[in-house]
């Protein structure tokens, strides 16, 4: 329905939640929202998503962390954050200021550590939902990561599934054989959406000195080199699964992001995105509004999930 | 905090490899703490993909109120051989001014000055504006280091300005063979600063971290860092900080500009 004559109506639904617009910050590239408050209006964004929380802080990898590649950066942060304490004490009254749902993205280093989480954020109303980070190493199992084993993805879906009745995203990893077989899994262990995908692991070397480029020698790789990886695993997984998939990775203009809703994603994440033009998700949405314009589109959900396939192939 | 399309003002080449630009820029809120820095991209090109952080060397004031700056930088990569080849009128997608600049305590009297190479492009600024600012204060004392001559940068301007400079290169070509730190070190014998100030290389850092430890001198450095956002979003530009225990501190946002009381390097 136009809400305007001309304006065509962006508003998507997420599980339980409705947005304004399918554009949200992906987390770990957008801090706490408030380094971007002097540039844009962050009452614009669909959604916010921070910087990946745990229930202690984190210190984080040692330098260097970054490291430019083509048409993509490396990052070995090292998950470094303030904890659940401190980022109520101190981020979530600023967050609180702003119109635009807030989603905070989780991490634990067990299971429990997961539960626990969202247990502590179930009880907290302004946050909205909850993004469920399973890429990350489980140390108790040799430090594999959480979102490699479908079984292991499923038990910490459903262990955070018990803590929390909000919104709940569990984001992908694309370090994985099988992409289809975890988001069925997490889908039947409770998740409302999903979110694909998070970095691929890289490295870089010096040849001069023959040192990695990273001092945690790999890092994940996001930025427009991973994009068309992106897109196809997302289009491999919104034929398999019920919930919503929000598309994530290399998304810098609204041509990317609408690539990612007619493959069928229902939102979008912009992240690497931030850091060349902190104005990317303004850009994103006005790109977007201006496309279904232009095409007298009502609404931005008429384009999700319309792609021609050929069915000669 | 700007973020904007400036334009290219000049563009002039130093020597083999040192470039100076002048940005042109429409927001007139541009309040600049020496030391502090900018993000650079060429516009609509993803590669290089991220910004560039560079100092700010000068502003550019007309009619008392600041128009535009002056980046001074050398060509090391990919970046820098970009913005090389911007001409006038061209556009420079810049964001700043951004971090934590030099502060310079109210009862200091004398600063000295330490660069290694392109680390005059923020000390420069820095010695301009405690020149307009601060006339309780002694002239600077400036130690300028580079490898070879055409490595002492902004030498001309800053002997109008009739500053006691003492030059050194590694291969002798001009000012005394050897190290900016033994110079240093020389006077600091015979003269104790209220504050160092310095920007170069890592070891030339380390040498005057050593050297304002041993002679009880306040110290402030900044230090260069890879990164991605240049304004707290990535968390990439760690640097180690605080005595013994690991800690970080982000270069930009904490720095780049550190005081060596909290810094270890
Ligand atoms: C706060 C801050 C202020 C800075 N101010 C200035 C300035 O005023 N003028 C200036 O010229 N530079 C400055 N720099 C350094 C500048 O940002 C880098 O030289 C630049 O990012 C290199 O980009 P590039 O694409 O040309 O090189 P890249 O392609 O990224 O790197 C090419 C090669 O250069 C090396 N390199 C990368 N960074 C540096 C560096 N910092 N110093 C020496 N070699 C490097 C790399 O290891 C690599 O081998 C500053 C850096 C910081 C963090
Ligand atoms: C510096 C940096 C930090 C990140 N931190 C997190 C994090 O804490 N939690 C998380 O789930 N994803 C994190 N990510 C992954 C991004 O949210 C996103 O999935 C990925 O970067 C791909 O999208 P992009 O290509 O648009 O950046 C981080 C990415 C970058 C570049
Ligand atoms: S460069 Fe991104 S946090 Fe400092």
């Amino acid at each position: 329905m136009m809400n305007n004559k001309n304006e065509p109506d962006l508003t998507v639904n997420i599980g339980k939640i409705e947005l304004k617009n399918p554009v949200m910050t992906a987390s770990g590239t957008f801090g706490y929202a408030e380094e971007f408050e002097p540039l844009i209006d962050l009452n614009r964004l669909g959604a916010i998503i921070v910087k990946g929380l745990s229930l202690h802080p984190e210190k984080g990898n040692p330098p260097p962390r970054i490291v430019e590649t083509p048409c993509g950066m490396l990052n070995a942060i090292g998950l470094e954050n303030i904890g659940i304490d401190q980022f109520q004490k101190e981020k979530l009254p600023f967050l609180k200021s702003i119109s635009t749902p807030i989603i905070v993205n989780i991490f634990g280093k067990s299971i429990e550590g997961y539960a626990d989480l969202a247990g502590r954020i179930d009880g907290v109303e302004e946050i909205s939902g909850i993004e469920v980070n399973i890429s990350c190493p489980n140390i108790s199992a040799g430090g594999m990561a959480f979102g490699i084993d479908p079984q292991t993805a499923y038990d910490v879906v459903q262990a955070v599934r018990d803590r929390t009745t909000k919104l709940l995203i569990v984001k992908l990893s694309p370090n994985v054989t099988d992409i289809v077989k975890i988001a069925k899994k997490v889908e039947e262990a409770g998740a409302d959406a999903l979110s694909l995908i998070n970095t691929i692991t890289g490295m870089a070397v010096d040849v001069e000195t023959r040192t990695p480029k990273l001092a945690n020698v790999t890092g994940g790789l996001s930025g427009p080199a991973i994009r068309p990886v992106a897109l196809r695993m997302v289009w491999q997984v919104v034929r398999n699964v019920a919930i919503p998939v929000v598309g994530v990775g290399g998304i810098i203009t609204a041509n990317d992001a609408l690539e990612f809703l007619i493959t069928g994603a229902r939102a979008v994440q912009v992240g690497t995105a931030n850091f060349i033009n902190p104005r990317a998700t303004m850009d994103i949405i006005g790109g977007i509004t201006d496309f279904l314009k232009k095409r007298n589109i009502e609404k931005v959900t008429d384009i999700i999930g319309t792609l021609k396939v050929s069915t000669s192939q | 905090m700007i973020l904007e399309n400036a334009k290219v003002l000049w563009n002039k080449k130093l020597g083999p490899s040192y470039y100076k630009v002048g940005l042109q820029c429409w927001n007139s809120h541009l309040d600049v703490v020496p030391g502090q820095f900018v993000m650079i991209r060429i516009p609509g090109q993803m590669d290089p993909l991220l910004r560039r952080p560079f100092s700010i060397h000068q502003t550019l004031i007309d009619n008392g109120v600041v128009k535009g700056l002056e980046v001074l930088y050398q060509v090391v990569g990919k970046g820098t051989a970009r913005l090389s080849k911007v001409k006038r009128n061209d556009l420079v997608d810049i964001l700043g001014p951004l971090g934590k600049g030099f502060m310079i305590p109210r009862s200091a009297r004398m600063v000295f000055v330490v660069a290694g190479g392109i680390g005059i492009a923020p000390l420069f600024y820095l010695i301009s504006n405690l020149e307009k600012t601060r006339h309780d204060m002694h002239r600077p004392v400036v130690f300028l280091g580079g490898r070879s001559k055409r490595d002492i940068l902004c030498l001309e301007e800053l002997s109008k300005k009739g500053l006691n400079i003492h030059v050194t290169t590694d291969d002798g070509t001009y000012g005394k063979m050897g190290l900016v730190t033994d110079l240093l070190e020389k006077r600091l014998e015979k003269q104790l600063p209220d504050m160092i100030c310095a920007c170069g290389p890592s070891a030339m850092l380390k040498k005057v971290a050593v050297l304002s430890e041993k002679y009880n001198t306040r110290c402030q450095i900044s230090l260069e860092t890879t990164m991605a956002c240049g304004m707290g979003a990535c968390l990439g530009c760690a640097v180690k900080i605080g005595n013994g225990k690991e800690k970080y501190a982000h270069a930009c946002v904490d720095g780049p500009v550190f005081d060596l009381d909290r810094f270890r390097l």
